[in-house]
């Protein structure tokens, strides 16, 4: 009934569904192919029933998506109701998210200087300024600008994505109607200060305030105020100067790698005053724009060192509290908080109202019915919700080869991970010895195990092991709480 | 861009270029690629000229009403929806934006825009046709939406065959386009209250013999979604007599005591909205009265362990505890 070559199918057989790539409150995407075009892509599957709110919502999320015609923005290709369950179809990008990308990095080398070049962000970020420039045009805000939410394709592709928080500006795609919003979404940690003030609405100049932000995450691995909870990042938002490339430096100078022009850059978005930050049309015009590359420099950059997607599904991206998530006011006046990585909204429906804001990539056994504990759920950690993906954060804390103690941070699925390949993969990246990966794997899998299948009556499960390692230095005088010659592996709660 | 806009072109010189250019892309001759560009540049300039731009502002009244006036005298609206197909992907959105503003311009209290498509009513029902085709019905259903904001314009809407084509529409098997349907299906049922009555009173049989299919539907949410707008209907003071009229026919009474016990809780909450009214309706007919009393026990029983969970809302267990008492207490008509 459409035009030809691009329509895609509109029913569930024609599609076989992957692997799982995200895990939302109330939605899971897979990657999948699609068999009558021989081509791969995602499908967003999003349960209806847990969607409480009208449908006028989600009409107006796809819209957005529909709407928009620009190879920075992420490409929609259909929908069809399955069951209790709406199947966005959406362009594949195999690279992940920004965000995937920066803590892979972040954990397979020292990014204490800065995580990627300033021609990595600049070439990035004028993909991004692309897709914000054309969805300004079209009269709409995104809402929720950050690495989280940018995605790469494999070819070095930018997009884009996430439409669950924004908005049209106008209602109806009218323009001339409405100039401002007074709904308050968003992550706080990206969130501008008029966005939180709430007092006189906000406009498209607020997605610069964000993408400000995003500049000094691809820098520095994160947002400025990461380490502080939504509240606290409200308040320092609303009453310090605005954060810079150095608000979350540990040491002086730790950034100083990056360029005046670069920082001058950052400076303009992040403006208290939305009205003196650049548009994105004008934005795009900067010096530091003319540092920009091609795909191909991406693709050597960012996409071949990213994770692969088979070892990103396994790794749910934990954050710090307060580094992600969201914070909405109710229509009461109440503020609430939702982290995006927990399904915190299982037992109660008005919570979440808009529950396709947030696919964070995340681990989950391949759960067909998505609320339902996958397995290994039975089990938490620390905080962790039920029927949020069963996956366990550790730190192997040990000396390295100059005898400096060292956490090594690591994911953990259960049926997903093996003890041994991860043991491996750490060897692999250069961060323990050959020798101690056979008590590393031991170890790893005992703790594990005790933790997953605690003994009955048995008491708390340990949280944490110390074990020898083989490749102690004989000179050295054995400590086990020193951890000379010894290892300590921890769960993180 | 010039910035006094010396090289701009008059209204009469638009339009006539627009049409020009569309009538060739209908032609679909060789030229067509070029037809295309010419459609979508002096779109972006009739866009501009009502719109304005981040350098420009709208332009004066005085061009706006000739270039409406230029609009009317060369159908370029009608032949715009009708060539909508062959335009650009941001050129369909151009037509709806000119469209809109055209549509809600204002002189007075008068509406020449809306006066102009009561005289040339197949620009609605095109625009209703383009839910037969993906890739404009979106387009089609941002500027019919705002049609229906004008009750001249819902009745003609209304008051036609090809309203019934919408119970197809709100079907189909892409969501958006069923979503946006039923979106501009809901406006023209609900936005002019004494309109709608009126309609749902002259056209009851049809209507709801229509709308029985959309509530027994397949999919999910086209069963969701009309149930849902039947409560609505049924439970607006203006549509008082068109509820009475359903709630003394047995098989709505059975098709809601169904969907009470559907697995999704959504659809089981929006049934018990419709049910309520059977039960409190003070003048029961027989058979209604009949299905009721039969049931009594189990309903008593199924009511109270109803969606216990919603302790919150209290009009809910207001109306929940209501129902239990007027089951309770039914007793067979006497004679």
């Amino acid at each position: 009934m459409a035009g030809l070559g691009h329509t895609w199918p509109n029913s569930q057989d024609d599609y076989e569904l992957l692997e799982v790539i995200g895990v939302g409150a109330t939605a899971v995407v897979h990657a999948a192919y699609c068999q009558p075009r021989a081509e791969k892509c995602a499908i967003k599957r999003i349960n209806l029933e847990k969607w409480n709110t009208s449908m006028d919502e989600l009409l107006k999320e796809i819209q957005a998506m529909s709407s928009c015609n620009h190879e920075n923005v992420v490409t929609y290709y259909t929908s069809f109701v399955v069951k209790e369950e709406l199947w966005l179809v959406l362009r594949l990008l195999e690279g992940g998210s920004l965000l995937d990308i920066i803590k892979h990095k972040m954990r397979i080398s020292n990014c204490k200087h800065g995580v990627f070049d300033e021609a990595t962000i600049a070439t990035v970020l004028k993909e991004v300024l692309k897709g914000l420039e054309y969805f300004h045009q079209n009269g709409q805000i995104h809402r929720d600008i950050k690495a989280g939410n940018i995605l790469l394709g494999d070819e070095g592709t930018v997009q884009i994505a996430d439409f669950g928080v924004s908005a049209w500006l106008a209602t109806g795609r009218d323009l001339s109607r409405q100039k401002v919003r007074h709904t308050f979404v968003g992550t706080p940690c990206w969130m501008a200060p008029e966005v939180m003030e709430q007092n006189h609405g906000y406009d498209f100049k607020a997605d610069i305030w964000s993408f400000g932000i995003t500049a000094i995450e691809m820098a520095t691995g994160t947002a400025p105020y990461h380490k502080y909870p939504p509240m606290k990042v409200l308040m320092l938002t609303l009453q310090n100067d605005p954060p810079t490339l150095d608000t979350g430096a540990e040491e002086k100078d730790q950034y100083k790698a990056y360029g005046k022009t670069f920082r001058k850059m950052i400076s303009e978005c992040l403006q208290k005053d939305p009205t003196k930050r650049p548009s994105a049309t004008e934005l795009l015009k900067h010096s530091f724009f003319k540092k920009a590359k091609d795909r191909k420099y991406l693709v050597q950059t960012l996409v071949s060192i990213g994770p692969s997607m088979e070892t990103r599904v396994h790794k749910a991206s934990k954050r710090q509290p307060g580094a992600s998530g969201r914070l909405h006011r109710m229509e009461t006046g109440e503020w609430v908080w939702e982290s995006e990585e927990e399904d915190d909204d299982e037992e109660g429906d008005g919570g979440r109202d808009r529950p396709m804001n947030q696919l964070p990539r995340a681990d989950s056994s391949d759960s067909d019915s998505e609320g339902e504990p996958a397995e290994g759920a039975g089990f938490t950690i620390g905080s962790l919700a039920a029927g949020e993906a069963p996956q366990i954060d550790l730190v192997l804390r040990m000396r390295n080869a100059n005898k400096e103690l060292n956490d090594i941070r690591f994911e953990f699925a259960p049926g997903k991970d093996s003890a041994d390949g991860i043991a491996t993969e750490l060897v692999g990246a250069g961060l323990v010895a050959a020798c101690d990966a056979a008590a590393i794997a031991a170890q790893l899998q005992r703790l594990v195990d005790l933790n997953l299948f605690p003994a009955p009556g048995g008491g708390a499960p340990p949280r944490s092991l110390t074990f020898r390692l083989d490749s102690a230095d004989p000179a050295d005088v054995l400590d086990e709480k020193g951890l000379v010659g010894y290892a300590q592996i921890s769960i993180v709660d | 861009m010039p910035l006094f806009g010396k090289s701009q072109k008059s209204p009469a010189e638009l339009v006539r270029s627009l049409k020009d250019a569309v009538t060739a892309l209908e032609r679909g001759d060789k030229k067509a690629e070029k037809a295309q560009e010419d459609v979508s540049k002096n779109l972006v300039l009739i866009k501009n000229m009502l719109y304005g731009t981040s350098d420009a502002e709208p332009q004066t009244d005085i061009i706006v009403a000739q270039l409406a006036q230029e609009l009317y005298n060369t159908n370029l609206l009608l032949l715009l929806i009708q060539n909508l197909n062959r335009i650009d992907f941001e050129g369909k959105k151009d037509v709806a934006q000119v469209f809109n503003n055209v549509l809600r311009r204002q002189i007075g209290t008068r509406s020449p825009t809306v006066e102009y498509i009561c005289t040339k009513p197949e620009i609605l029902f095109t625009l209703m046709s383009g839910y037969e085709h993906q890739e404009i019905a979106s387009n089609c259903g941002t500027m019919l939406r705002e049609c229906a904001r004008y009750e001249a314009l819902a009745k003609i809407m209304l008051y036609s065959d090809d309203f019934y084509n919408f119970f197809r529409y709100v079907e189909v098997s892409t969501f958006d386009i069923a979503s946006d349907a039923f979106s501009t299906f809901k406006e023209l049922l609900t936005r002019h209250k004494m309109l709608c009555a009126e309609f749902l009173e002259a056209n009851y049989d049809k209507v709801f013999s229509h709308y029985q299919r959309l509530l027994n539907s397949e999919n999910y949410v086209t069963r969701r979604q009309s149930l849902k707008l039947l409560g609505e209907l049924l439970l607006d003071r203006h549509n008082f007599s068109i509820m009475t009229r359903y709630i003394t026919n047995p098989d709505n009474l059975k098709l809601m005591m169904n969907m009470l016990k559907e697995k999704s809780r959504n659809i089981q909450f929006e049934a018990f909205h419709v049910f309520k009214v059977f039960v409190a309706n003070p003048n029961k007919p027989k058979p209604i009265l009949d299905i009721l009393l039969r049931n009594q026990d189990k309903l008593v029983d199924f009511l109270t362990k109803f969606h216990t969970d919603r302790s919150e809302d209290e009009q809910f267990n207001d109306e929940k505890a209501y129902l239990i008492k007027q089951i309770k207490e039914l007793k067979p008509l006497e004679h």
